[in-house]
């Protein structure tokens, strides 16, 4: 009798293979972007460790993340908002930051207290923002209370984090962990890091007075319903044990355009995860001491996160407001028919077997 | 080696087998409650589990949905422990090949929700791995089986489905039949007896509609097995399938691929073909007789032909009709019946499989894909045949069409002797008198010619002279004796199938002659009753079930009639791989 092979950990084999069909996949697409116009901006609220705050979110275009340029997440087709030459400047970046504050000087009656600013790669990584324009847009945000930047952990370091601490915002760093289990961020979100890593970037952004807020994927490919919704739990669970992670943002998974996720969708092979999936995790980790919020994007398509199409609307009515209060009973306002559906594919989904129902 | 599944019983594709756990299970089954999941690789590690005889045990496994790209598949493929108890592979078409070396019992294919549906990607998948892992081993189809799909996922070559698809639909207020779906508020009245439908629609709720459903696809799969058993499931499946468009998809792909059902075919049954729909045609009986026919058979007669049409009974020489010619022909012309589906049926083949086993709807009516199978069919019999003269004694519809294409097409004259009807007083004469300057043949001929006739049809192109150089009959039509110039028994017509069933003697001379032997090689025993498939050492490629067959081995020379197809034989390690008839020690 021997035991199922060790080697794809060993040679990486797993890896190589995933990268090399994401770049075929990548290579698919052949749109290019302005430098001078961020990817998107809008106004929103969002609970944070000091409440409710009106928040200014930025995708700003930096010419993408390196991981995707070598393949990278299965499920990630932001990369598709590179620009041409692959790097921007620090001019054209500043002039991203201007159209923001117009944006927002334009649709908000005063600016907001929170800015949430992603990159689709990572801000501190100094070959997408050079520190010049990071200490800039430092600066230019020095008015407001809090700022969010997102970064994969191998950049997050203290002087870079101190650009924003030094201007008195309460700074958090936004990091894609996905998932707290490293099989699964490795074999199914193609991600490189692993959870010790992420808890070494936490434990230096607390040193120095800033905190952490992870980003959860839930049901990356290859998993079954109920295996996504187990890892979410776990990994929600692991989050609040780790001091200076604060806040989780759990998301379900959603087909983007040029990404592996989107090839197994077509060959009918993934589904999104349900609606209620999302708000039974939200709802069994209410208990953990740490903030827990969703945003399931796209839901109610068949691309995003969906239930039967008729409660989808309810559902995540329900969901976004858990994100505001953190109260569990929210979820017992909503039910439908399709729930019976959802636990019976929940009971017997196999990731052999996906996608049981659609 | 695969210890706890065997088949019991081939029709085509599909079979009857036996899940060997502590309680056996008959297949094409539901899986529920005998499977085991021993886990995913792709969250977590797994041991490979203890194990037991009372569960099938789907191994630690990594599967692969539709859509998952082929590098992914090679680079994660995972390598199956083989363990000493009942146990399932996961695989994909992809994969499959490469799974095999664990010798599951089991594989279930990882990509179903991908395939069904599609009938042509189903066909590939189910082909390509039904041929990539051993025959002896089910295949199991998860989360997709409905019973209006049920038997056609059986014919295709599953064993093994599961509830899910249909528990989930009755969740969703969908109520199964073997017709189709429909939505529960769209149902006057519960069309069905099961147990969850003795209530009234208005208290029938989805919990009962998931009951029901369950139900219903377990009917579904007995209905199935018991079609197997009878071998009769295509005749079922040319009717069921029509109720849904991919089934009907399936099945007539299916024939297109027809190397993967031939093999899987016998070359005789007991039980009848009901030939109700066009796609009877293109059934693997029909299209090898019409094969057999045109390329191995050769007419041994000097007479002119007489083309007549078929009769509703059979043998055709029973029926009233066939009587009425044979008084009027008197032994004078040699006869050849037209009939749809099988072609045309020369007199010394009536009795041979299917021939004697067909029944069609007679409405009269040919439609043109009939008068085209048939007239190709007459056309290359006619092309490989030369007779002095061809007199076409047939009815107007049809038959007479048939008849002016194939002779336009050869250059040929026929001679009509039909007036109105075939059995009229007028038309018999006419027969008659057309043949009335013709010389008789002799019964010795008549026999010999039969015999000869259905050797060239079994064991192909001129193996009625290799093997009855010097022949002598014993007994009568049918159940000729084939006896050598000595005495000796060489073989005996079965009348109930029209094939020979040789003796120790016969299958010497089989071996001896230059017509292709199928032989079946085993190990050094002497083989009583039966040949198990363990014992086999090889067997020839083109051995289908039914087939004769020289057993041979260190110990022991015998002959006997093929339970499994040759490629069967070589990689199954269980059941009974052929019968043995008479066996020699050596």
């Amino acid at each position: 009798m021997s035991k199922p092979s060790p080697d794809v950990y060993e040679q990486g084999k797993g890896m190589d293979a995933h990268n090399s069909v994401m770049r075929g996949i990548r290579a698919r697409k052949d749109e290019t972007y302005d430098p001078r116009e961020p990817t998107r901006v809008w106004l929103d609220e969002d609970n944070t460790p000091s409440g409710v705050y009106d928040s200014l979110t930025i995708i700003l275009n930096t010419g993408g993340c390196r991981w995707a340029r070598a393949g990278g997440c299965t499920m990630c087709g932001y990369v598709a908002e590179s620009v041409e030459g692959g790097s921007v400047s620090h001019e054209d970046l500043m002039a991203q930051i201007d159209a923001c504050l117009d944006h927002e000087a334009e649709n908000a009656e005063e600016p907001a207290g929170l800015i949430k600013i992603y990159t689709s790669g990572s801000f501190l990584d100094e070959r997408e923002v050079p520190a010049e324009t990071r200490q800039a847009i430092a600066e230019t945000f020095a008015d407001r209370d809090r700022i969010v930047v997102e970064s994969l952990p191998d950049f997050v370091e203290q002087p870079k984090i101190e650009d924003f601490t030094t201007q008195g915002l309460e700074t958090d760093i936004a990091v894609g962990l996905e998932t707290a289990t490293d099989r699964v961020r490795k074999d199914c979100v193609n991600k490189y890091f692993e959870f010790a890593e992420f808890e070494r970037a936490a434990a230096d952004a607390r040193e120095v007075g800033a905190g952490v807020k992870a980003y959860l994927l839930m049901k990356p490919p290859f998993l079954s319903e109920s295996e996504a919704t187990t890892d979410m739990k776990r990994s929600v669970r692991k989050c609040a044990d780790v001091e200076g992670c604060h806040t989780v943002s759990m998301n379900p998974c959603n087909v983007q355009r040029h990404t592996m996720v989107e090839d197994l969708y077509h060959g009918d092979g993934y589904r999104p995860p349900w609606l209620w999936s999302v708000a039974e995790v939200l709802e069994s980790t209410a208990d953990e001491d740490i903030i827990v919020v969703s945003d399931p994007v796209g839901h109610g398509s068949d691309r995003g996160a969906h239930n039967c199409g008729e409660c989808d609307d309810r559902v995540q009515r329900a969901i976004k407001d858990f994100d505001l209060r953190q109260d569990p009973s929210v979820f017992e306002q909503v039910s439908c028919d399709c729930e019976r559906t959802w636990e019976a594919v929940t009971e017997r989904e196999k990731s052999y077997s996906m996608p049981l129902a659609r | 080696m695969t210890d706890y599944f065997e088949v019991h019983d081939r029709d085509g594709a599909a079979r009857v087998g036996e899940l060997r756990l502590s309680d056996s299970l008959r297949t094409p089954a539901v899986s529920d409650d005998v499977l085991s999941d021993a886990g995913s690789l792709w969250p977590a590690d797994r041991d490979v589990p203890e194990g037991d005889e009372s569960a099938l045990t789907v191994l630690p496994h990594r599967a692969f949905p539709g859509g998952t790209a082929d590098e992914v598949q090679e680079a994660f493929a995972v390598d199956y422990p083989d363990v000493d108890y009942p146990s399932a592979a996961v695989v994909s078409p992809d994969t499959a090949a490469d799974a095999t070396d664990a010798n599951a019992d089991a594989y279930v294919l990882s990509n179903a929700q991908a395939i069904a549906g599609h009938a042509q990607a189903f066909v590939a998948a189910v082909v390509r791995t039904r041929e990539a892992i051993p025959p002896d081993t089910a295949l199991y189809l998860p989360g997709v089986a409905t019973p209006a799909n049920a038997a056609t996922l059986a014919y295709a070559g599953i064993d093994l489905v599961d509830t899910d698809r249909a528990v989930v639909k009755g969740t969703q207020g969908k109520y199964l039949t073997t017709d189709g779906e429909q939505f529960l508020e769209d149902l006057e009245e519960l069309p069905c007896a099961c147990p969850a439908c003795q209530r009234s629609i208005k208290e029938f709720d989805r919990g009962d509609c998931v009951d029901h459903n369950v139900n219903a696809l377990r009917a579904a799969l007995g209905t199935v097995r018991q079609r197997i058993r009878r071998g009769r499931l295509r005749d079922y499946i040319e009717g069921q399938a029509r109720h849904e468009q991919w089934l009907t998809a399936v099945f007539r792909r299916l024939d297109q691929q027809y190397s993967y059902l031939e093999q899987r075919t016998p070359v005789l049954r007991r039980a009848e073909i009901t030939s109700a729909t066009e796609d009877a045609m293109r059934r693997v009986e029909i299209q090898r007789f019409a094969e057999r026919v045109t390329q191995r058979y050769r007419c041994r007669f000097d007479n002119p032909l007489v083309i007549v049409p078929c009769s509703a009974a059979k043998p055709y020489s029973e029926s009233q009709s066939h009587g009425q010619y044979h008084d009027a022909i008197q032994f004078r012309g040699h006869t050849l019946s037209m009939t749809s589906p099988i072609g045309v049926v020369p007199q010394e083949l009536e009795l041979t499989y299917p021939a004697q086993h067909y029944d069609s709807v007679v409405t009269g009516h040919w439609s043109a894909t009939e008068k085209e199978f048939v007239a190709d069919v007459l056309e290359a019999y006619l092309q490989r045949n030369d007779y002095p003269r061809v007199i076409a004694h047939v009815p107007g519809e049809g038959y007479r069409d048939i008849c002016e294409r194939v002779e336009d097409s050869l250059g040929l004259d026929f001679e009509y002797t039909v007036e109105d009807h075939p059995t009229t007083t007028e038309s018999l004469a006419n027969l008659a008198s057309t043949l009335s300057d013709e010389l008789k043949y002799g019964k010795r001929e008549r026999q010999h010619n039969t015999l000869r006739a259905v050797a060239d049809y079994q064991f192909g192109e001129g193996a009625g002279d290799a093997l009855f150089e010097d022949l002598q009959i014993g007994s009568r039509y049918p159940k000729l004796r084939a006896l050598d110039g000595d005495g000796e028994q060489l073989a005996t017509l079965v009348a109930q199938y029209g094939v020979l069933s040789l003796t120790l003697a016969g299958a010497r001379r089989w071996v001896e002659s230059d017509a292709p032997t199928k032989r079946v090689e085993i190990d050094n025993f002497v083989p009583h009753g039966s040949v198990l498939a363990p014992g086999i050492v090889d067997a020839s490629e083109d051995i289908r079930v039914g087939d004769e067959v020289v057993i041979e081995g260190p110990q022991a020379f015998a002959v006997g009639r093929a339970a499994m197809s040759g490629p069967e034989m070589v990689r199954s390690s269980r059941g009974i791989a052929s019968s043995v008839r008479h066996v020699e020690e050596r």
